[in-house]
Order: structure tokens, then sequence, then C-alpha cells
């Protein structure tokens, strides 16, 4: 019961997204700020490009000795008193949270057997589509991340994996709690978004004391401990498992690093990449559940380690994948991303991370098309405080559509089209030339062209700049003409 | 489903370098890096500060993170100093904390104190730090009878209390204490300032679930 993907539809959904003047608004207030706090944290650190290399070799590390360090990992959980569950698939995780539920309802005696479920913010539950399984099941499910809670209370999923609700306005905001929020005054003011976070506050601190489960995502777990860490700013994620009768965390199995010196050099780069914050304000390691002489805490605590295709992952051309440890730099610093948002991207994650992401999960039949949305400007590799190499696994991705022949028609033709003519050299350089003269002659001495034969959908939105009349090889030759001479010359 | 677990460990020792290596190479090595947890990154300078400078250090990142310090003599100036801080915060004479031992032989005047876990609502709690980590300003609190968790969250201004001594340059110096002193807590809790949120248009809000403000109380010891 995942998340129906429309990332096939990928172009329909940039041409609304370009005609959505909410969305324009949101990014263009968004647009920017998460990339310059980045730039000032990292220009305050001058180890910040020797933490990035240590932080790659220690995930490095550990993937090649997963197998064991999952193990040293279980046993370290299980000596505290927590359970870990294996899940292979979305489905098998989402079971296993659903019994883990059920019990708890009737643990609290509730007659129906609906329990309350808090939740902190979790990108793996929107992999594994488990809000709706658990609302299915007839339980009340609780956004407890303020974005989260916005989106949740507009039916929506996530458009940014730090920032879910960046694709919506304050105005819209307003609307969303004066419908929701009915036990307030309808004619209260919010004069300022301080007004909207006072309100979020004072419902949600009576949902904490009501949940029976509380759920979590893990930015990190660390074999030596036993411990599961999440990364926050709100402290709602610390709420929802300390006030919850049973904690239960769902987190993907390449989460996992050896020590907790591993973690601090992640946290170093982690923050920094993220907000631009050296430390994000609540960082938390859980161990197992409340101790016996402990006054608060849960009684239970569960994680659900998710493979769901990860594993098949491993020794292949996107294992350098399993690094990503979700920060957001590289969709902060996509102009693609900017401009059409994430929900544009058709699935749970967006951007470039997401364009590598999405094919694993749902194919490349239905996400092959993300790969394609890119520039390859390679900003998204230049600040991965994890240096993985997005744009070479985008353009793996690019080969296994076009081999598998689900490019579409019109591009497939272009390409035989053009190396019709690359892999003749002589005509090549002619028929450049003629095209290059013929733009020219079009262009009236214009600086610019407004339309271009096949290119219709281009031209549209932006102008063609007009060739200053020789092609690019025949600039180069004159180039390496005049080095000759002057080559000659100093000899 | 040990179904599950199985399938996914055989199937990560199916991948390229697991079958090149051999299984007791790769567990020696795992085993050497858990017990020696070997130091392989650089640590940052920041991260390394001594003295005077480590406790001026952690004293500016936690003001730059939105962090209030007072400075202390000792502990038995704490009750006055936190009866003061009350009022001029107009909050009531009231205050909710730990068990921990070095709350218990002061002397709270007219200060109305109760223990126990946080509440729905709490004007003002009171906890325990156990170290700190000056690089980032961090305070690293851990969970029990003498430091509920729920205080730290729950708390509309939350008070802290540290002494200059406990402060470590780095996270590593808080990890290495953390294990000197034998202490396996359900939770860790790294605090880097008060609550905040920028989910309403990229606008910095303080006090989004957690509290609205962080107060340290700095025992000059050291």
């Amino acid at each position: 019961m995942t998340l129906q993907p429309t990332s096939k539809e990928f172009k329909a959904n940039v041409s609304a997204a370009l005609a959505d003047p909410n969305l324009r608004q949101a990014m263009g207030q968004a647009g920017g700020g998460l990339a310059a706090k980045r730039a000032v944290a990292v220009a305050a650190l001058p180890e910040f490009e020797a933490l990035r290399d240590a932080a790659r070799d220690v995930k490095n590390h550990t993937l090649t000795h997963l197998d064991l360090y999952l193990e040293k990992y279980e046993a370290q959980v299980e000596a505290s008193g927590g359970q870990v569950h294996w899940a292979q698939t979305a489905d098998e995780a989402s079971k296993i949270v659903l019994d883990i539920v059920a019990r708890a309802a009737e643990a609290r005696g509730a007659d129906d057997g609906k329990a309350i479920v808090n939740k902190g913010k979790s990108m793996i539950s929107e992999e594994i589509g488990l809000n709706q399984a658990l609302e299915a099941a007839g339980h009340t499910v609780v956004e407890t991340d303020l974005g989260e809670y916005i989106i949740q209370l507009r039916g929506e999923h996530p458009s940014h994996i730090i920032a879910p609700a960046v694709h919506v306005t304050k105005a819209q905001v307003e609307e969303d709690f004066r419908a929701a929020h009915t036990q307030f005054a309808p004619d209260r003011r919010f004069p300022d978004a301080a007004s909207l976070v006072r309100e979020a506050r004072a419902v949600l601190r009576e949902k904490y004391f009501q949940a029976d489960v509380g759920i979590t995502g893990a930015n990190m777990l660390i074999a030596e401990t036993g411990q599961s860490v999440i990364v926050t700013n709100e402290g709602n994620g610390d709420l929802t498992q300390s006030l919850g009768c049973i904690h239960v965390v769902i987190a993907s199995l390449e989460k996992i690093v050896p020590t907790l010196e591993d973690a601090s050099t992640i946290l170093r780069v982690l923050g920094r990449s993220a907000t631009g914050q050296a430390m994000s304000v609540y960082t938390t390691f859980s161990r197992g559940p409340r101790r016996d002489e402990d006054p608060d805490g849960p009684e239970e605590y569960h994680v659900v380690l998710l493979d769901n295709g990860r594993t098949s992952m491993l020794g292949g051309e996107f294992q350098d994948m399993l690094r990503c440890i979700r920060c957001g730099a590289c969709m902060n610093h996509c102009p693609v991303y900017q401009t059409v948002g994430g929900h544009a991207y058709g699935w749970v994650y967006p951007g470039p991370m997401g364009a590598v992401l999405t094919p694993n999960f749902i194919g490349v039949e239905e996400g092959g098309h993300l790969p394609n949305a890119s520039t390859f400007c390679g900003r998204c590799e230049s600040v991965c405080p994890m240096r993985i190499p997005l744009p070479k696994m985008m353009r793996h991705w690019r080969e296994r559509e076009f081999e598998q022949r689900l490019s579409p028609a019109p591009t497939r033709y272009g390409l035989d089209f053009w190396a019709f003519f690359a892999i003749r050299p002589t005509l090549y350089h002619w028929a450049a030339r003629w095209a290059v003269w013929k733009m020219k002659l079009f262009a009236r001495g214009e600086g610019s062209l407004g339309w271009l034969p096949f290119a219709g959908a281009w031209t549209k939105h932006r102008d063609f700049p007009t060739p200053e009349g020789r092609t690019f090889q025949q600039l180069w030759a004159q180039r390496q003409r005049e080095r000759e001479q002057d080559m000659r010359g100093v000899g | 489903m040990s179904g599950a677990r199985d399938e996914i460990l055989s199937r990560i020792r199916r991948a390229e370098w697991a079958t090149a290596d051999s299984e007791g190479r790769r567990r020696a090595e795992v085993e050497q890096r858990l017990a020696a947890r070997a130091q392989t990154a650089p640590i940052p300078g920041i991260a390394r500060l001594e003295g005077a400078a480590r406790v001026e250090r952690f004293v500016e990142q936690l003001q730059a993170v939105q962090g209030a310090v007072t400075r202390l003599p000792d502990l038995a100036a704490l009750p006055e100093a936190l009866s003061n801080e009350l009022r001029q915060r107009n909050l009531p004479q009231a205050i909710r904390k730990g068990a921990d031992p070095d709350f218990a032989g002061l002397d709270w005047g007219a200060l109305e104190t109760s223990d126990g876990p946080g509440r729905i609502e709490e004007p003002a709690t009171l906890t325990r730090a156990f170290s700190a980590a000056a690089e980032t300003g961090t305070l690293m609190l851990t969970s029990g009878p003498d430091n509920p968790v729920t205080l730290t969250f729950l708390g509309e201004t939350h008070f802290v209390v540290l002494r200059a001594s406990e402060i470590e340059a780095g996270l590593e110096g808080a990890w290495a204490r953390l294990r000197a002193a034998g202490l396996d807590p359900r939770t860790v809790n790294l605090v880097t300032g008060p609550s905040r949120t920028a989910d309403i248009e990229q606008t910095l809000e303080l006090g989004a679930h957690g509290p609205v403000a962080l107060h340290l109380f700095l025992i000059e010891d050291a």
C-alpha cells in the first residue's frame, strides 16, 4: 500500500508545477536559503573537506562489512531489552508495525482495538506507506513534526526530505489551521509565523500525552552500543518516543555505523550540509526501553530494519548511493529541484538523490524519467557530504533506460539522427556549418532566436542565442593554428 | 521473522566484496574497529581546545544558538540565581526537577520544588547535564531518575546545571567520559540551544515543541 508513483508523468508534473502560483511563491521564498546557510557553515570549518572524506570512508567500510555490523547491532539491541524485526519489503515492514500497534491497543484495553500512533519525521515511513496502512486498519496517526503535521492536514506528501512543507505558503497553513482547529475562535488572527507555531504547539502538546505508540525514524544506528539516533530541531521526535508506551524505530539497514566516534564524524557533516547548523538542536541516542528505576520513557523498544531492495545495490554500480545520510544538500543546490519542487518527481524521494534512488524502488520503467531531470551541472556531487557521484549514477540509469528501449521515440530517433553525422566527421562539419549559417540568417542580426524547428517546447519559455557565425570545430582549429604559431615564435 | 533476517544477511554476503574476502578476516576487522573505537577521522581544531579557551568557546557557541548562560561561583548560589531568573522571566517561583544528588543538599528557600517527570504544562524545569562539547556549545544529558528525559523537552523554559570542569573539547571527549562513568542510560540527549522550527516559509521560530528558552547555570569550578 505504498505511495502510487507518478514519476512516469514527470513531464506533465513539471508543467503543472511551473503553472502553480503558490508553488512559485513558496519555492521563491525558500530558494537558496539553505544553500547559503550551508556555505557559511562550511567556510567556518577548515577541516570540512577532510571530514567529508572521513565520513565517506566510514560508510564505505561499514557497507563492505554490513552483515557483520548488523549482527553486532542486533545483539546489542537485544542485550538492552529491545527487539529487532527484519523486513525485506515495504509490506513486511508495515505488517510488523501493524502487529505492534494492535498489541498496544489491546494492552490499553481499547474496546475497538484502535490505537493512537504519534510519529516523528521519517522518510522510511513514507517509503513503506505506513500512514495509509495504519489508517486503513482504523488507527489514528498524528504527525508531530510541524512540516509533516501541515502536509498531513493537507493530505499531501513531503516535497523535501528535511523541509517537508517547503512548497506551502504561510497563507495556506493559516487556511489549513482554521479548517482543522475548530476548537479555537474562528476570528483569531495569525499576524506572523510565530502565531501559527504557537497554535500547533498547543494542539500537539495534548496529543503527545494521548499516544499509545510513538514511531520515529533513525538518522543512524550504532553497532557498538545498539543505539538508534534521531537528529531534529523541534523536539517532537523526543516527545513522541518518550511519552508513548511503545517506541518503534523504523530504519533502513544502511543507517548503521560502527561506533560513537564514527557517528560523531557524520554528525559534523550532517547538520552543516542540511541546514548550515554546526549541530542540530536535538541529537538523541536511544537504547532499549526505560530502565526499572526510570520515571519516564517507553516500556517497549522495537526496531524495524528495512531492506526494500537496498541489499541488491551492494557490490554494484549503485552501492555508493547507500552512503546517503538524507541531508538534502543535493536538492538545495539543484537548479531543476529548485524550479519544479519535490512533488513533480512523483514518488517519495525528490531531487538528485531521488532521481538515483527512485528507479531502484519502483523500477526503471516507472522512474526512468527522473535521471533525465538533470542538467548535469554537478552541484549535487560537489556539495554531497558523503561524496556520492550522483551525476554518474544518473548516467547509469539513462544508459539502462536506453538499453531497455524505454526512452521516448523522438529521443531515440534524434539520437540516431545525430549519430549518423557524428560518426562521419566531414559530413558533421559541413552540416554544422550549414546550420550555424542558417540560424544566423534567420536571426536577421538579432542576438537570439524565439523559435527553432523541432525545439518549439524549449523556445516557448526561452530564447536561443544566435551562433556567432562559426562552429566549435572551426574555432578550435583556428586556436590550434594560433598556438602552433606562438610556439614557433617562442622557439 | 527469522526468514527475512537470514535472507537479508545472505544477500549481503553475495556481494562481490564479500565473496572476494574471507569472512574470518572481515570479522576480525569489525572486532578490531569496535574494540579500538578507532579514531579514523580528523578531529577539528574547534574540538581540541584546552582550559579557559575551551570554556569560552562553549559559552560563545551556546549563546550563538540562543542559549543563555549565567556563571555561578558554586552550587550553593544556584537557588537564588534560579529564583532571580524566574522573576525576570515572569515565571512562578516553582521548579520541576530531577532527583540529582547535587540538588538534594541545597537550600531552596521560598522556591517551590518538586521532583519527577514532565507534565503537560511545565513553565520551568531544571536538569543536570552530564557533560558538554565546547566545539558546538552542545550539552550532554543522560536520562534516569536524577534526570527524567521529559524535563528536557516539556519545560517552557529549561534550566540546566553544568560544572565547567565537565566541559569536553569535542564529542569524542564526552563519549569517553560517558564510557568511563559506566553509564547506560535509556537516552543520551545532545542539546544545542532551545527548540526551533523553520517549517513555515523558512522563518526561524523558537519553541516549536520543546523549550522556548534554554538557560544554563555554569558552575565555575575549573
